[in-house]
C-alpha cells in the first residue's frame, strides 16, 4: 500500500547545555535514536544543528510523520518548536539515508552564514520550502565531503 | 461414608418422601440423594472433626483438587465454623487467582460445606467498577476515580511528614478547535493531551480527565512544592507545544493551578477548590502559566462573589442611576448635550465607581442588561428635558457583540418618542477591532435610524486612522488623560492637536474630556478642539438638577451679554 508522501519542516531551540563536546554527544544520541525509530516506519529526512537551533526535515506517510512529530515534541532537549512547512510532496528529497547530521564539520559556520545574520540561525524568517532546499544542499555537500 | 438425613437446603424435596417411611424406601432415598449430590455442579462436602472429609462430591474435587483440605481452605472453614449463625458464608481469593464463595451450615455430624467459583462475576464487577471510573475517550481516570483516590490519599496521609499536590489543568482555546475543526479532531486532540500528560507523570501519580478540557493530576511523593512546580512548568510547556492531528496543525495552551496537600485544604473538596482558584488566577495572569494557591486568592474570590451577588441585586432593586455631565460647544459656549454616566448607590457599599464593578459585570454578562437599562433610562429622562439637548451613552463591546443593541435602540426610541438625533452612542476603538464587518454593518444601521455614533477615548488605544476612516463618526472624544496630563509635555499637545486637526479634516466634532481648569480650557481651544466637557463646566449632575443648571447658565450668559 502506498500512501501520500508528506514533508514536515520545523525548527526549534536547542535546550542542551554543556560544553561543545557534551552537546555534540547529545546531538549524536538524538540522531541515532531518530535513525533507529524512523527506519522502522520509513520516515526519512535530515537534521541540522547550529548555534543553538535545530532544523529538521521529515518525509514519509502522514500518519508516520504525525507520530514522529509527537515523539519529537515530547523531547525535553529542545523547545519553541515552530513548524515551517507541512505539505504533500511529490518525491523524497532525502531518499537514500534515513537521517543525516550536517552540523559537525568545522565548515558548518561558513555553511550557515548565508542563512542567518550573526550567530543565530534565523530559520524563522525562511519559508519551509527554502529551508528544505538549503538543508538538502547542505546534506549533499556533507555527503560529498565525507566520501 | 455417612450422610445426615436432617433437612438441608440441598435435599429439601426429600421432606415429601418422609410421609411413608420404610427401610427400603429410606435406602432408596439415601442412594438417590447421593446420586443427586454427586451430579451437582456445585461443590459440596461434609467435614468432620479435625478437618476430616466425611463426604465430598465430584465438583468439590474439581474445585479444590483431590486429597486433604488445603491450608487456606481449612483456615476459611475454621473461621466460618466460629460464626454465630447456622448458615455462614464468605468470599475468598485463592493464591491461584480464583475467587470462591464458600457457604457452611452446621449439621449434627459435621460441617456442610458448599462452594462455587465466582471469579468471573468478580472480574465482571471489577471491570464495570473500572469502567465507572474511566473516561472512555482518553482512558484516563474520570472525576469519580480522581475524587476517590484523592480522598484515600488524604485519609492515609501522615500530615507530619507526607506531602502531595493536586494540579488542576485547563486547555486554552480548545473550544475554538472543537468548533472550527469538529468533534473528531477535538477528541483526537484530547487523546493526545492525555497521552502527553501520562508521559510526564510518575507511575504512582494519578491522572484524570475531569470533563471537557479539564484535567487533573495527584502528585504524591517527591519534595513539595518543588516537585509540583517542576511538573506544572513541564506541563505548561509540553501541553502547549503544537500538535499535528489528521493533517491539522493545532496550537493550544495549558494553564495550571496547584494546591498542596495537606497545607491547602482539610479535605478533597477544599483541595480541588483551591487548585481551581489557582488555575483561575493563572488564566487571569495571561494563561500558559501556572500558579500555586494562596489564601488571598480565596479572599479575593469571596469578595468577587459578594460583589456579584450585590450587583445582580442592584439591577433588580434599581440601585443603579444615571448622572449627566454637560458638554459645551466652544464657538457659542452653549450646552449641546449631556453624557450619561452610570452610578451604583449600594445600600451596603455606598457609592461604587463603575471601574470597580464594570469588569465584573462584563465577566458575568450582566453588562448587556446594564447597557440596555442605560439606553432606556437616558432616553426616558432626556425626553423630559425642556430643551432638545443630546444625550450620549457608552456602549460596550460585549453589548455590540450580543447583537441585541439595534432592536433595543429601536424599541426604546419608539417607547420614549425621543428624537433619534438627540441620542448619541459612544463606542471605543476596541469595538471596531472585533468582527469588523459585522460591527460596521450594525453601526451603519444604527446611524440610519438617525442616531449619532461617536468615537470615545480616542488616543489611548490603537488610535488607528483606519478606525476613524472606516465609519462616519459624528464626534471624536479625546481622552481626558491628554487634557489633564502635563501641560508642558509636547507629546500631549501634539496628540490633542493632531486629533483636532483630523476631526476638522474629516468633518467630525472633537470633544476634549476632563477640562477642569481655565488653563486646560485655554489649551484645548488653542489646540483646535470644538467642544469640551469637564469639571470647569460642571461635574456630573443628578437628573433633577439639570433644569436648574441650564437655567443658571442661561442667566449668566444673558448677564454676560447685557
Amino acid at each position: 500500500m502506498t500512501s501520500q508522501l508528506y514533508r514536515l519542516v520545523y525548527h526549534s531551540r536547542n535546550f542542551i547545555s554543556g560544553t561543545p563536546e557534551q552537546v555534540s554527544v547529545e546531538v549524536n544520541k538524538i540522531l541515532e535514536s531518530s535513525q533507529r525509530n524512523n527506519l522502522l516506519i520509513d520516515v526519512t529526512g535530515a537534521l541540522i544543528f547550529n548555534a543553538g537551533m535545530f532544523a529538521q526535515v521529515l518525509e514519509g506517510a502522514r500518519n508516520d510523520l504525525e507520530a514522529t512529530f509527537e515523539r519529537i515534541q515530547r523531547d525535553e532537549r529542545h523547545g519553541e518548536v515552530e513548524i515551517l512547512a507541512f505539505d504533500e510532496a511529490s518525491s523524497r528529497g532525502f531518499p537514500s539515508w534515513s537521517m543525516g547530521f550536517v552540523g559537525h564539520s568545522c565548515g558548518d559556520k561558513e555553511l550557515f552564514t548565508h542563512i542567518g545574520e550573526g550567530s543565530g540561525f534565523e530559520a524563522k524568517r525562511l519559508e519551509g520550502e527554502h529551508v528544505f532546499r538549503v538543508m538538502r544542499d547542505l546534506a549533499i555537500a556533507e555527503e560529498t565531503r565525507a566520501a | 461414608m455417612q450422610i445426615a438425613t436432617s433437612t438441608t437446603p440441598i435435599c429439601d424435596d426429600q421432606k415429601s418422601l418422609h410421609r411413608e417411611p420404610d427401610l427400603a424406601h429410606t435406602e432408596h432415598e439415601a442412594a438417590l440423594s447421593l446420586t443427586a449430590l454427586n451430579s451437582l455442579n456445585r461443590a459440596v462436602a461434609v467435614i468432620g472433626p479435625e478437618n476430616g472429609i466425611l463426604y465430598k462430591n465430584r465438583a468439590f474435587d474439581e474445585l479444590f483438587g483431590g486429597g486433604e483440605l488445603s491450608p487456606h481452605l481449612r483456615e476459611c472453614l475454621n473461621s466460618l465454623a466460629r460464626g454465630t449463625e447456622n448458615l455462614e458464608s464468605c468470599e475468598t481469593a485463592f493464591d491461584d487467582g480464583r475467587t470462591l464463595r464458600i457457604e457452611t451450615m452446621n449439621l449434627p455430624d459435621g460441617l456442610l460445606v458448599s462452594a462455587e467459583d465466582i471469579s468471573k462475576r468478580v472480574a465482571e464487577l471489577a471491570q464495570s467498577a473500572e469502567q465507572a471510573r474511566t473516561d472512555p475517550l482518553t482512558l484516563l481516570g474520570n472525576r469519580r476515580m480522581f475524587r476517590e483516590r484523592l480522598r484515600d490519599l488524604m485519609a492515609n496521609l501522615d500530615p507530619a511528614q507526607d506531602t502531595a499536590a493536586v494540579l488542576s489543568i485547563d486547555l486554552d482555546r480548545f473550544k475554538a478547535i472543537n468548533d472550527t475543526l469538529g468533534h473528531s479532531v477535538g477528541d483526537a486532540l484530547l487523546r493526545s493531551v492525555a497521552s502527553r500528560l501520562k508521559s510526564v507523570v510518575r507511575r504512582e501519580d494519578v491522572v484524570a480527565r475531569l470533563g471537557g478540557d479539564e484535567f487533573a493530576v495527584i502528585q504524591s511523593g517527591g519534595p513539595q512544592p518543588n516537585s509540583a512546580a517542576a511538573l506544572a512548568k513541564r506541563l505548561v510547556d509540553l501541553l502547549g507545544r503544537s500538535y499535528i492531528i489528521d493533517g491539522n496543525l493545532l496550537n493550544i495552551g495549558a494553564s495550571v493551578g496547584v494546591a498542596l496537600i495537606p497545607t491547602d485544604g482539610v479535605d478533597d473538596d477544599e483541595i480541588l477548590k483551591n487548585a481551581d482558584l489557582a488555575l483561575y488566577r493563572s488564566k487571569q495572569d495571561g494563561r500558559r502559566t501556572f500558579r500555586f494557591f494562596e489564601n488571598s486568592m480565596d479572599e479575593q474570590m469571596q469578595a468577587r462573589r459578594c460583589l456579584e451577588i450585590d450587583l445582580r441585586r442592584a439591577l433588580a432593586m434599581r440601585e443603579l442611576k444615571l448622572v449627566y455631565q454637560p458638554q459645551i460647544t466652544l464657538s457659542t459656549k452653549q450646552v449641546t448635550g449631556f453624557e450619561a454616566l452610570l452610578r451604583w448607590q449600594c445600600p451596603k457599599r455606598g457609592l461604587v465607581a463603575p471601574a470597580e464593578f464594570m469588569p465584573l459585570a462584563e465577566e458575568i454578562g450582566v453588562i448587556v442588561q446594564i447597557g440596555e437599562w442605560m439606553i432606556r433610562t437616558a432616553c426616558r429622562e432626556a425626553v423630559g428635558w425642556q430643551q432638545p439637548l443630546s444625550v450620549s451613552v457608552n456602549v460596550s463591546a460585549v453589548q455590540i457583540a450580543s447583537l441585541t443593541l439595534l432592536p433595543v435602540i429601536r424599541a426604546v426610541l419608539a417607547e420614549t418618542g425621543l428624537d433619534p438625533g438627540r441620542l448619541e452612542l459612544e463606542i471605543t476603538e476596541s469595538v471596531l477591532m472585533k468582527d469588523h464587518a459585522v460591527t460596521l454593518d450594525m453601526l451603519q444601521e444604527i446611524r440610519s435610524l438617525g442616531v449619532r455614533v461617536s468615537m470615545d477615548d480616542f488616543g489611548t488605544g490603537y488610535s488607528s486612522l483606519a478606525s476613524l476612516r472606516s465609519f462616519p463618526f459624528h464626534k471624536i472624544r479625546i481622552d481626558q488623560s491628554f487634557v489633564r496630563g502635563d501641560p508642558d509635555d509636547p507629546g500631549n499637545i501634539a496628540i490633542v492637536r493632531a486629533i483636532a486637526a483630523l476631526g476638522r479634516a474629516l468633518g467630525m466634532t472633537t470633544t476634549a474630556e476632563g477640562v477642569d481648569t481655565e488653563g486646560q480650557l485655554a489649551r484645548v481651544i488653542a489646540d483646535g478642539c470644538t467642544d469640551v466637557q469637564g469639571y470647569l463646566i460642571s461635574g456630573p449632575l443628578n437628573p433633577e438638577l439639570i433644569e436648574d443648571f441650564l437655567h443658571l447658565r442661561d442667566g449668566r450668559a444673558d448677564a454676560a451679554a447685557a
